[in-house]
């Protein structure tokens, strides 16, 4: 389970992420992440012609997920497609191996530059959820 | 066993003490520093320039300075572009201060309008304080035509410009680079579209720092990177990035506009993109390098997108190349975009068109190693502009002779549908603000705001009305660039008028846009 509120910011997309679990707070912001960028592709489920692998390791939880998430756009970028299909191997505090998959794309509903460090800060709070917030700079 | 016990208890020393640093970094970096900043810790300097002292927050090196006419104030305190302004005054070896432009508004790091000076050779350089896009900038085609020449003729002009200039996410250009074309491009800057007939020549001249930036090593630009940028040259992108075709609408300042080849009522398109993904994932590869690296030289930021390294170590000298070398991809970038602008004209004017000509092209996203006077002494720092143009004053050596005398030419663009500017660099931004001014009209309203408040239907056929057709990828991309996002672009250019760090020499007004 994980929730996605999207917050103010003047000129890019200030997210906030809250979730069960680590693995689910990564798997938010993958989906907000294609919600931004190409807002219907993966309505309908993925016949996966493009599949990636990948591995990281980080300094720290929030580390990880903005590299992962940057990881997924490169290559989102690189292969002009949308991932949809996300399933975790290994994933910890500072390390994780997943595979992507995702299909072709024509064209970007909105030009993702980065996901940014700035404000990240992924922390289980008092009620045990995971959460941080998020801005990708567009 | 007294030696044994003392080597455990060493070990156990040191393990707790890397524990305790790592976990203080860590955390540090986690809890960034948020405070809010009102307006009575400002003390206004003059009419247009305000400080928060080095006192606002210990860990400040220096204090922060705001151009900003007072009716631009409110705005700028609305969000936190100066909570972001008071975390650039502690980038190590930064000088004199930190300075936003009245543009300013939020962004992540360094605010957006940012200026920032550290010491070379030691001193910090932070991608930050650069952006994503780096050699993001702008450059202004002057024609031979009038304004009377092409009424009526702007719709089929912007077309024939939408046709021949690719925009949109994700779209790709007419050109292919191999490998070792990739790597010229990125050595040699708008200097590779020249050579291979995508260029004017005589433009070279017309680009800060002639289009190239020598430093540049494209073996420090990872594979990724020229994947991204192996077809997007010649590409505009989406978000705030366009080609308007205007006309010199107001003149304010005769000498500089002869110098600079203006004239009431000339026709004139202006341009506005960077590197494209080449530049993003040049920022992001080496962003993830100085957040590992920061460690060992001591640094610990307020907040992770300030991360830095000394410029003279490795990592910095690393980054570095490969920014120039984005910034090679960019200048190149806007030249052949230029060629596609000049085929558009060419295809609907014919030869009764005449030449598009350079007035000039400017960066504004760039760290730049250059000197400057600071407490008195001439000394060569680490200048770091994020959403700043360089206004460089008159005389300096690598102005065409036509207007050495004048200044450099600083390109304002406004917002869709309103003014745009052209300014002149002048000696009181080399004594102030490290020979820099605004780049824009600055956002005021979130792109979700914007797209709340905007019906982008009708916003087009009140622009249709007021004489300026917008030739657009996306209904959704009109909204989000519309006017009302945008501060008054006419007070930003009299702050800086009025601050003497650049001067008003033209004023544009749009006919027509080609956006994303």
């Amino acid at each position: 389970m994980y929730t996605i509120d999207y917050l103010s910011h003047t000129a890019d997309i200030r997210l906030q992420l809250r979730a069960d679990s680590r693995e689910e707070l990564f798997r938010a912001g993958f989906e907000a992440m294609n919600q931004i960028i190409r807002p219907d592709a993966c309505r309908k489920p993925c016949p996966c012609l493009i599949n990636q692998t990948i591995e990281l390791n980080s300094v720290d939880n929030t580390t990880l997920l903005i590299d992962f998430l940057s990881d997924v756009l490169t290559l989102a970028h690189e292969h002009k497609a949308v991932f949809c299909e996300l399933n975790f191997q290994e994933i910890g505090a500072s390390h994780l191996r997943a595979s992507i998959g995702g299909r072709p794309a024509n064209g970007f509903e909105e030009d993702i530059k980065a996901v940014t460090y700035h404000e990240a800060n992924v922390h289980q709070n008092a009620e045990g959820q995971w959460e941080t917030f998020l801005i990708f700079d567009i | 066993m007294i030696v044994t016990l003392i080597t455990i208890t060493n070990i156990i020393i040191t393990f707790v003490i890397i524990i305790f640093v790592t976990d203080s970094f860590l955390s540090r970096l986690g809890n960034q520093n948020i405070m809010s900043i009102n307006k009575k810790q400002l003390t206004q300097l003059q009419d247009y320039l305000w400080e928060l002292p080095k006192e606002t927050r210990p860990d400040m090196l220096v204090p922060a300075r705001v151009y900003a006419l007072e009716e631009l104030l409110d705005a700028i305190l609305n969000d936190r572009s100066l909570e972001q302004l008071v975390n650039v005054a502690t980038l190590p070896g930064i000088v004199k201060a930190s300075m936003v432009m009245p543009d300013v508004h939020e962004g992540y790091g360094f605010p957006i309008g940012g200026v920032a000076a550290t010491r070379y050779p030691d001193g910090a350089i932070s991608p930050g304080g650069i952006g994503y896009d780096i050699n993001c900038g702008v450059r202004l085609l002057i024609s031979d035509l009038s304004y009377n020449k092409i009424k009526g003729r702007i719709e089929e002009l912007s077309k024939e410009m939408y046709r021949q200039i690719p925009s949109g996410m994700g779209k790709g250009g007419f050109i292919q680079l191999s490998a070792k074309k990739m790597e010229e491009v990125l050595r040699k800057g708008a200097a590779w579209a020249v050579e291979e007939g995508y260029g004017d020549p005589l433009g070279l001249e017309y680009t800060e720092s002639n289009g190239c930036l020598p430093e540049a090593d494209p073996s420090k630009v990872s594979e990724q990177a020229k994947k991204r940028g192996r077809d997007q040259l010649g590409t505009i992108g989406s978000g705030n990035h366009f080609v308007e075709v205007g006309r010199v609408e107001k003149v304010f300042d005769e000498a500089a506009a002869e110098a600079y080849g203006l004239k009431p009522d000339q026709v004139t398109i202006l341009i506005h993109t960077g590197s494209r993904g080449l530049g993003h994932q040049v920022a992001t590869d080496y962003l993830r390098i100085m957040m590992s690296a920061m460690p060992k030289y001591g640094i610990q930021p307020p907040d992770r997108e300030l991360a830095s390294v000394p410029f003279s170590s490795p990592e910095g000298q690393d980054y570095y190349r490969a920014m120039c070398a984005a910034a090679n991809f960019a200048w190149c970038n806007r030249e052949v975009i230029s060629w596609e602008c000049r085929k558009a004209w060419s295809n609907v004017f014919g030869k009764a068109g005449g030449k598009l000509r350079l007035l000039y092209d400017v960066a504004h996203n760039i760290a730049k190693v250059e000197e400057h006077v600071v407490d008195g002494e001439k000394m060569k720092v680490i200048v770091h502009r994020k959403g700043a143009t360089r206004a460089f004053g008159p005389h300096f050596s690598e102005f065409p002779e036509a207007f050495r005398h004048i200044g450099q030419p600083v390109l304002i663009p406004g917002s869709m549908g309103t003014s745009s500017y052209v300014l002149a660099g002048t000696d009181e931004s080399m004594a102030s603000s490290f020979g820099s001014t605004c780049h824009g009209a600055g956002r005021r309203l979130s792109r979700r705001g914007a797209k709340k408040q905007v019906d982008a239907a009708q916003l087009l056929r009140e622009l249709k009305k007021r004489g300026i057709h917008i030739q657009a990828g996306s209904h959704r991309g009109v909204a989000e660039e519309a006017p009302i996002a945008y501060k008054d672009v006419n007070l930003v250019v009299e702050t800086v008028h009025q601050a003497g760090i650049a001067k008003k020499v033209v004023r544009l007004r749009p006919l027509g846009v080609v956006k994303g």
